[in-house]
């Protein structure tokens, strides 16, 4: 990708948002790269979602870095958690690169939807004591 | 749960967590992040920084895939990278400075609008 002195300044504020934004949540960040390298870099769907996976490691370890510090990290369930992972990624990576994905995906979004309504109604009742 | 069974859940939340990042590349921690609060029983803040934990392996081990597919752009991946290695310790101070109570609801609205847009695209 040849990048000029403009796009390489835009490129570096979405890597800063990206990177605020996965220590915060606890998540990658591809949700946002690989759309923003489709949409705004004009990279392949593929290209960006191998480079997004890319980035995410060094935002990773700097946001486990940060979480470890205050206490946050509990390596024993993080051990388990990504020793399934990488299973799962292998398998989830060899999916992406040869078949469409389309009902797989749907039904992740379905999860994460009622996931998201059940996590966001146990804030609230957290924060309307009584 | 006896730690037996939570070990074998923990695993196959990650297997879950990892199957979708590696299918999206991203981290899969909005699978991960919520099956951590319902089932192992983490507080909000432990789970996202524990989620992040297991991030790690699962963005090695699709990157290589990828990778060995010539799916990479070392370039953007670089500049990027810069700018998250920035923004990552800064989000971590911002989440610890937040209650439980105000990080769930910002997760949790935050994971609608990611499915909403998963089944729209």
């Amino acid at each position: 990708m040849e990048l000029s002195l403009g796009l390489i300044v835009v490129v570096l504020l979405a890597g800063f948002f990206v990177g605020f934004f996965s220590a915060m949540f606890g998540v990658g960040g591809g949700v946002i790269m690989v759309p923003f390298m489709v949409l705004v870099l004009g990279i392949t769907q593929h290209t960006a979602e191998g480079t997004s996976l890319l980035v995410i490691i060094p935002t990773a370890i700097a946001g486990v870095l940060a979480h470890r510090r205050r206490g946050f990290v509990s390596f024993s369930h993080g051990l388990l958690l990504g020793g399934g992972g990488a299973i799962g990624a292998c398998l989830g990576a060899s999916f992406a690169l040869r078949i469409e994905e389309g009902s797989l995906t749907r039904g992740f979004a379905a999860f994460v939807i009622v996931a998201g309504l059940r996590i966001a109604s146990q804030g609230w009742k957290l924060r309307s004591p009584g | 749960m006896t730690s037996a069974t939570k070990r074998s859940y923990l695993i196959g939340v990650g297997f879950l967590g990892g199957l979708l990042g590696g299918l999206l590349g991203v981290g899969g921690g909005i699978v991960m992040v919520p099956l951590l609060v319902f089932v192992a029983g983490s507080s909000q803040h432990e789970a996202h920084a524990t989620s992040l934990a297991a991030i790690i392996p699962i963005a090695v081990v699709g990157a290589a895939r990828f990778g060995s597919a010539g799916e990479i752009d070392i370039t953007a991946a670089v500049v990027l990278a810069v700018g998250t290695l920035v923004g990552a310790p800064l989000g971590a101070r911002a989440m610890a400075g937040m209650s439980e109570g105000t990080l769930k609801i910002l997760f949790g609205a935050l994971t609608v609008v990611i499915g909403a847009l998963m089944l729209w695209s």
